[in-house]
């Protein structure tokens, strides 16, 4: 780390020393001072920022006298303090007469054309604009002319509605999509009064990430679709929740009123998602408070399903599954928490005897230990960890679609800290239709076919363990040039040079596509990586909510360390379903029917399978065909813990009743332990996160109370390979 | 018991206090109608105090546009969190009140209510209005649910030679059909 300079300012009296060059808005903060602002943000550039004159400030300079001496010399005019740098000996006053006539003036301005609509307005309540005019406003207007009044309630997207009258031109979405997304898709049209802010002619703003706009926005011009006028900020109850929509973990308020999430807002975390979220997950949610949820336990009765009392089911299920004793099976959990995981995983187990259990639904995935003898037992890269990177390659994967918060963070690298990224990827993924592409800040992209994934990998390789051109100068060397003969005539498309890889540490990032069809690739990427000399981790993330936990707790046919012969993994049991050797299934939480890829042999399994159980949110595919149905609780309903895919483990809590008959699926699983006999006393999350805790190495350092708002990264399996 | 502790003890008090009765009884008869202090409830009905705060309407503006438009700010300003709202969209096919947004929903829990009449004062549009109406005795708990429906004045009727004139009076007179 370089040495930080400090420099001693004075606040309205006060006295501080901050980092040098550090803006004075944010120095106030530091005693305490909150300077009034629209278009300041601290993760937004400030090239067409220091617009709204709103953050003024008196500014003092000493200034040597001819004698020697110092003097204070006051800047003739009042400075924005968003962009101006702290520095030594500066006297900053917020509130002289001039400052809160300067503020009442500049809002006087912002409200010449401000329609001033606040009790229909969705920002209403929590109004950057209304508070400060509340603050520092003028009670009452002078301006008796007729406002401008452009058309109010544009759809922009799917998701976002404009309403141009309220807009401040404070360019915050805009330097949000052209600084953070990286799309672009919103900026300024015309100039003068008539600006405005706009997608470009004809194009749909579909920026993946275009919620995080309606956070930044300081008024209510840009507003959620889903959201609009269904509550005011005072209708609504916040609790702290993590978005299930991928294996990024991202940390989220759910506002939720009379029992009905409707909105999902970012929760700071520096370490994940700092304060963004993407469209999936801001947008995807409200399944957590569909009409079609499931209310009571279902058992199929012929050709229908018939409502019954838990009591009733419970018993169906756990005879049903003792009479199939090791013979049962268990699917799914990539979606339910660590403690459903962990007390299925007991039931099947201890007192099933069953190893059948696999988490995965894409085709032939390697085996846990194909994987541990490939890729050894590395700690994926963790978020926040991209930052300091020197090179970051992304092998075969849509990040923005696949893991949308680590293609914000791979971004800021790449055009923050200067990383350079290097993109391999299928031809297909050009025609891709969004607009978060890798390829916009890539330093070289380089496009195969399916089928050389191989090649390229061994490509690769050649360059990170110095096979380069050595008449090359420093920079890029004309990799193509020198690389092995399968590459040569596999014929791939570079796209610019590989430049050299090993003068600094090294992420990949290697697609599911990729790795769940062939460890070929991740396993030559590593043999090359354990012979560079700089750290290169190869990651192979989990890609559903609590996969990554699934992973860890061995919800796999061979991931119990205990169990003497590996178990039947998905293919197996599904197959074993058709041929009578798996006599029970419990199909947790997941759609197989839709997501596996052979839903043809899902169906036919499940037409002849003697007993499944499905437990789930609504009716969908799977559970149509099960015998017995049992609703889940959503995760606004229950308290527990998600893994993310950094091993992150992170806690949700409940934000409301789910009001309806529905459960845990831990709950679920230890009362069936329960009716066959096994002690599964389990009261609350906390006591499943305690026996995890207690019986599973990763999760040692973890206790129900240390994981804070946070979450915990798991302890680095690199110090545990006595295993 | 002595007598004349009896008489000071017991006979004169009752005698006095039978005085006072027997006095008022004289002016009430003397003065029929004017100091009258009840009332033939209820086929007779009080006068209510100019300010007195009952039953809540949503009032409607002259054109029949409801005046609510969904602001939830009775609900916030409400300090029994009696008031629900929930609003949406007004469109061309279904105007409810004027601009963007209309209540779609407006329940009052009267059996929380205070009846202070913040929400009145919150109203940026005086849509709600606490009026004299005051038996609001019911039967049932959920009966007290006052509905957007039950809460909504009537769509106000004006008669035909009024809507005809160019000066057609501010308020309208309401017709008891509609
Ligand atoms: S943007 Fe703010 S100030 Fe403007 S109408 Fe909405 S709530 Fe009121
Ligand atoms: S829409 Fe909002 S964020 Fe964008 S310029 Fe206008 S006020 Fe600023
Ligand atoms: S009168 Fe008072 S208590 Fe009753 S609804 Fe209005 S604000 Fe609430
Ligand atoms: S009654 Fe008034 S305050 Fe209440 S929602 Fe309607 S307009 Fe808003
Ligand atoms: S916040 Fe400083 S000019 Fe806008």
């Amino acid at each position: 780390m370089s040495q930080v300079e400090f420099v001693n300012i004075t606040i309205d009296g006060t006295t501080v020393q901050v980092p040098a060059g550090e803006m004075v808005i944010e120095s106030a903060r530091r005693v305490g001072i909150e300077i009034p602002h629209f278009c300041y943000h601290p993760r937004l550039t400030m090239e067409a920022g220091a617009n709204c004159r709103m953050c003024l400030v008196e500014v003092s300079m000493p200034r040597k006298n001819p004698d020697g001496t110092l003097a204070l010399a006051r800047m003739p005019k009042p400075q924005t303090s968003c962009s101006l740098p702290a520095a030594e000996g500066m006297v900053i006053e917020t509130e002289t007469p001039m400052i809160v006539e300067a503020r009442k003036g500049m809002l006087e301005f912002l409200l010449i054309n401000h329609p001033l609509d606040c009790p229909i307005c969705d920002r209403g309540g929590e109004c950057p604009l209304q508070n400060n005019t509340m603050h520092y406003g003028a009670a009452t207007t002078r301006f008796v002319e007729e406002k401008r009044h452009p058309p109010k309630a544009y759809p922009l997207s799917k998701y976002v509605i404009f309403d141009r009258e309220r807009c401040i031109h404070c360019a915050r979405c805009t330097r949000f999509a052209s600084d953070i997304s990286g799309d672009a898709q919103l900026d300024f049209l015309k100039r003068g009064a008539d600006m405005e802010v706009s997608s470009f002619r004809d194009t749909e703003f579909t920026s993946l990430y275009s919620g995080n706009v309606i956070e930044v926005c300081p008024v209510g011009a840009l507003l959620s679709r889903p959201y609009r006028f269904t509550a005011r900020p005072w209708d609504l109850s916040t609790q702290k929740s993590i978005c299930t929509e991928c294996s990024n973990g991202c940390n989220i308020k759910l506002d939720h009123r009379a029992g009905k999430l409707l909105r999902v807002n970012a929760r700071l975390n520096e370490e994940v998602n700092e304060e963004w979220t993407c469209d999936q997950g801001k947008f995807g949610m409200d399944y957590a408070s569909h009409e079609k949820r499931l209310r009571r336990p279902l058992i199929r009765d012929g050709a229908v399903f018939r409502e019954v009392s838990w009591d009733e089911a419970l018993t169906h299920v756990a005879t049903a599954l003792s009479e199939a004793g090791p013979a049962a099976a268990f699917l799914g959990g990539a979606r339910s928490s660590n403690e459903d995981l962990f007390v299925l995983r007991r039931l099947f187990q201890e007192v099933l005897g069953s190893q059948n259990m696999d988490h995965r639904l894409g085709p032939a995935y390697p085996s846990a230990a194909d994987v541990r003898a490939a890729l050894g037992s590395q700690s994926p890269t963790p978020i926040a960890a991209y930052e300091r990177m020197t090179t970051i390659i992304v092998f075969g994967c849509d990040l923005a679609v696949e893991l949308p918060i680590l293609y914000l963070r791979v971004r800021k690298a790449a055009v923050r800290r200067g990383a350079k990224v290097i993109e391999c990827q299928p031809s297909s993924y050009r025609e891709r239709p969004h607009a978060n592409k890798v390829t916009d800040f890539a330093h070289s992209s380089i496009w195969y076919e399916p089928g050389q994934e191989t090649a390229i990998a061994e490509a690769l390789a050649h360059v990170m363990t110095g096979g380069r051109d050595p008449g090359a100068s420093d920079g890029a060397s004309d990799a193509a040039a020198s690389l092995p003969n399968a590459v040569a005539e596999a014929n791939v498309e570079f796209g610019s040079a590989i430049p050299r890889l090993d003068d600094g540490p090294i992420a990949i990032i290697i697609g599911r596509d990729v790795w769940s069809r062939s460890l070929s690739v991740p396993a030559t990427l590593k043999a090359a990586a354990d012979k560079m000399g700089t750290p290169c981790v190869i990651n192979t993330y989990a890609c559903s909510v609590n996969e990554q936990g699934a992973r860890e707790l061995g919800i796999l046919p061979d991931g119990s360390v205990q169990a003497s012969a590996p178990g039947l993994n998905a293919d197996q049991i599904l197959h074993g379903l058709k041929d009578g050797t798996v006599k029970a299934l419990w199909v947790s939480g997941v759609d197989i029917a839709s997501q596996f890829h052979d839903p043809e042999l899902v169906t036919q399994s499940l037409e002849q399978a003697p007993f499944v159980v499905v437990t789930a949110l609504d009716l969908n595919r799977t559970a149509t065909m099960a015998d017995v149905v049992l609703p889940l609780a959503s995760v606004a309903e229950y308290d527990g813990t998600y893994t993310s895919m950094e091993r992150r483990v992170q806690r949700f809590h409940q934000a409301f009743d789910a009001g309806v008959d529905v459960r845990e699926e831990w709950r679920i699983a230890a009362n069936v332990g329960m009716r066959l006999g096994v002690d599964m006393p389990y009261a609350s999350w906390r006591d499943i996160f305690g026996a995890i805790a207690t019986s599973e190495r990763a999760f040692a350092e973890c206790t129900p109370d240390n994981l804070g708002d946070g979450g915990r990264l798991l302890a680095d399996r690199n110090n545990e390979d006595s295993r | 018991m002595n007598p004349i502790r009896l008489t000071r003890d017991v006979l004169t008090p009752i005698g006095k206090g039978l005085g006072v009765t027997i006095s008022h009884l004289g002016k009430m008869l003397g003065t029929r109608g004017r100091a009258k202090f009840t009332v033939e409830y209820p086929e007779e009905r009080r006068e209510q105090f100019p300010r007195t705060r009952w039953r809540h309407y949503l009032t409607r503006y002259e054109n029949g546009l409801e005046k609510c438009i969904g602001c939830s700010l009775c609900a916030g300003a409400c300090p029994a969190r009696c008031i629900y709202v929930e609003a949406a969209d007004n469109t061309d096919h279904a105007r409810f009140s004027p601009g963007e947004r209309y209540a779609a929903r407006y329940e009052i829990n009267m059996l929380r209510c205070v009846f202070c009449g913040y929400c009145q004062e919150a109203c940026p549009t005086g849509a709600i209005v606490l009026r004299k109406e005051f038996e609001l005795a019911d039967y049932d708990r959920k009966d007290f649910l006052y509905t957007k429906q039950m809460l909504l004045e009537p769509i106000p009727i004006r008669p035909r030679q009024v809507r005809a004139s160019d000066e057609a009076p501010k308020a309208a007179p309401r017709s008891e059909a509609a």
